[in-house]
């Protein structure tokens, strides 16, 4: 069979959706290839037959020299025939002519024929996800660097908000510590991502010894100065080469928050660099920008996490009107409490949602709170009683709990309110692009349903890939040199605040 | 000292209200331990003690935060320790030191970390009794939680007095 790899179009969904359905056991939709395929910074190809038939394709993503393999797939009769290594290589290839330098990819802890081609393809484990897939299985990251190539253009997309008012490619090292997740990133020029470290998703074992950080700030200091070095290490500059620092002062865990802004105090202090403060919030929003530096304001950010749930208006850069926000719980929270009074796992986001891809959203009624209330709030803890009192209920009954049906019905409760309330926002302000941020952006349902609500009012959804939805210290360096470059500066004096307001 | 003493509450705006009348007793350095299950209202009930300490800003579930910090008559310093799950990450967020501030604190899921409490604490237990009724029962451990849980005993019998 002689293979021809050539740029993937809309034309190869139908052929691509049977191959994703054969290979993955939580395949892509129609919607996320179709939306994939239209974004900036993406190449897609497809791998055709001689007859013309698909017989695979696979994708990347690149932020700056930032290259991740989001997807690949071979036809089941066509595996182990060199398919996808003509696809990898070519993927490679065209990554790094577009200035990508380094590839990383997740894969299946136990999908032993990828990670044996990506093994023969000098690709190495350099990390772990625990419970990324939705199967609960852990995925294993791998990387490798792409072939230097020389071209004419080379470096980060450009566009707004950072890098049209591009005069500098100021060099900034930004530090996360809001929760659990102690991170560390270099930028330059607010576009460029040189680095983005995470601690929980480094292989800490062989790095720092063991020790895998959570929401204690002991752990946060005892991985940070790690953290720090090895962002600074894998971007290539050392302290010296630095223009500014970033640090998250708030909203968060008071005890973790403190850490990351000592740390980066003293680093001021001892280098004599200038220190911004970032609102952790505003960060998610900037997540948007890396991804895709054509989105900016007028827009509405929807925050869902498992600590926020905030719909924001965006008006222009630094200006902030949160137009709502949880009374109660998070929309993260809900989903986790929900799987605990289910007797899932943690977290509850990728349980229920896969739970609820089997059952019928519409087999229970749960209410949607505040879903008339013509404001902009919400409440999720009422749904979290009322998902408790149905459990209680049947249990008493004697009846069994469907599962799916219970998990389609409560997640469609929480998006339903999440999607209605977003879309008139979007309306009321005339915007025409809504960013989604924060870890709940990983949830399929919301995504699709809010991408479809907002397409049929002709407003566009921005979704950060998954990496930057989390915690991390990429966002904070984007929303660190915007401030940067307006002059603003955290005194030495300054504190972490935990209950940071965005405005 | 008193033995425990249950309120009964027939909906989430009772539960709160009684929330209310304990804020308004509370006094600086009170510690009452919230427990009961998911859903049990220890949220709703905590919202009322913060409207009876006069915090007027919103009072949100801490489960992400673990504590959220509130300005009142006195501080309120509002735990949740439901994502701990070692008696040293009490060191870590600086629990005992928050507890000495001054503050009225308020630890959901506390009796996770029965041991390390205070000698002299309220613990109060919500137990759901219906859709939205509760049992809420109060149970001092000293002198001064045995004098607040009285205090609180007293003013929601007189509260229904008065209703009704």
């Amino acid at each position: 069979m002689s293979v021809t790899v050539r740029t993937m179009t809309p034309a190869d969904l139908d052929a691509a959706l049977a191959i994703e359905h054969e290979s993955f056991p939580a395949p892509w939709s129609r919607g996320m290839f179709a939306d994939e395929l239209t974004r900036p910074g993406r190449i897609w190809l497809a791998a055709v037959d001689d007859t013309g038939a698909l017989v695979g394709y696979g994708g990347v993503m690149r932020v700056a020299e930032e290259v991740h393999l989001m997807n690949l797939a071979v036809a089941a009769g066509c595996r182990r025939t060199g398919v996808a290594r003509a696809l990898l290589g070519e993927l490679r290839t065209r990554a790094a002519t577009a200035g990508g330098r380094h590839l990383t990819l997740e894969v299946r802890e136990r999908n032993e024929s990828a990670r044996a081609l990506y093994a023969a393809e000098g690709m190495i484990v350099t990390g772990r996800r625990p419970g990324y897939y939705e199967t609960g299985e852990d995925a294993l990251i791998m990387g490798a660097d792409l072939p230097a190539v020389a071209v004419g253009q080379p470096g980060p997309a450009a566009g707004p908000p950072v890098a049209a008012a591009d005069a500098g490619r100021e060099l900034v090292l930004a530090i996360e510590t809001s929760c659990d997740e102690t991170a560390a990133a270099v930028m330059r020029g607010g576009a460029e991502l040189l680095s983005s470290v995470v601690a929980s998703q480094v292989d800490f074992h062989s790095r720092f010894g063991g020790v895998v950080p959570e929401i204690a700030s002991r752990k946060h200091t005892e991985a940070i100065v790690g953290v720090v070095d090895a962002a600074l290490e894998q971007a290539g500059v050392s302290l010296a080469d630095l223009d500014a620092l970033a640090v998250t002062h708030g909203p968060g865990l008071i005890g973790a928050l403190v850490v990351g802004v000592a740390y980066a105090k003293g680093l001021a202090l001892a280098t004599g660099l200038p220190l911004v403060g970032v609102n952790h919030l505003e960060g998610h929003i900037f997540a948007n920008v890396l991804d895709d530096p054509t989105v900016g304001p007028p827009l509405i950010a929807l925050v869902v996490s498992g600590g926020h749930t905030s719909l924001i208006h965006v008006p222009e850069w630094g200006v902030y009107r949160t137009l709502g926000e949880t009374l109660d719980d998070a929309a993260g929270e809900a989903f986790d409490k929900v799987a605990k009074v289910l007797g899932l796992g943690y977290p509850g986001g990728p349980v229920i949602s896969r739970l609820a891809e089997e059952g019928d959203p519409a087999a229970i009624d749960f209410p949607r709170a505040m879903l008339r209330s013509g404001d902009y709030r919400f409440s999720l803890s009422g749904l979290k009683t009322a998902v408790i009192n149905h459990v209680r209920h049947e249990r008493e009954a004697g009846r069994e709990i469907h599962a799916p049906d219970l998990a389609a019905s409560f997640q469609a409760a929480v998006v339903d309110v999440q999607v209605a309330k977003t879309v008139r926002a979007a309306r009321e302000h005339g915007v025409a692009v809504v960013c989604l941020a924060g870890g709940v952006a990983a949830n399929p349902s919301l995504r699709e349903s809010l991408r479809a609500a907002l397409a049929a009012e002709g407003i566009r959804l921005s979704v950060p890939p998954f990496a930057l939805c989390t915690d991390n210290a990429a966002m904070i360096a984007a929303a660190g040199t915007w401030r940067f470059r307006r002059g603003e500066r955290l005194g030495l004096d300054a504190e972490a605040v935990s209950d940071l307001r965005l405005g | 000292m008193s033995a425990s003493s249950t309120i009964a509450t027939g909906s989430a705006e009772e539960t709160r209200a009684a929330g209310h009348l304990l804020g308004t007793l509370a006094h600086a350095g009170d510690v009452v331990v919230l427990t009961g299950d998911l859903g049990a209202g220890k949220t709703v009930l905590a919202k009322g003690v913060a409207t009876g300490l006069g915090v007027t800003d919103p009072v949100t579930s801490p489960t992400f935060n673990i504590l959220l910090m509130h300005r009142g008559r006195f501080e309120l310093a509002h735990f949740d320790l439901y994502r701990l799950d070692s008696a040293v990450q009490l060191e870590d967020i600086d629990f005992w030191g928050v507890l000495e501030s001054g503050a009225v604190a308020l630890v959901e899921w506390g009796d996770r970390f029965a041991d390390e409490l205070p000698d002299d604490v309220l613990t109060v237990t919500l137990t759901i009794t219906g859709d939205e009724a509760r049992a809420i029962e109060a149970r001092p451990s000293g002198p001064r939680s045995a004098a607040l849980a009285d205090a609180w005993a007293d003013a929601w019998a007189g509260r229904e007095t008065c209703d009704g």
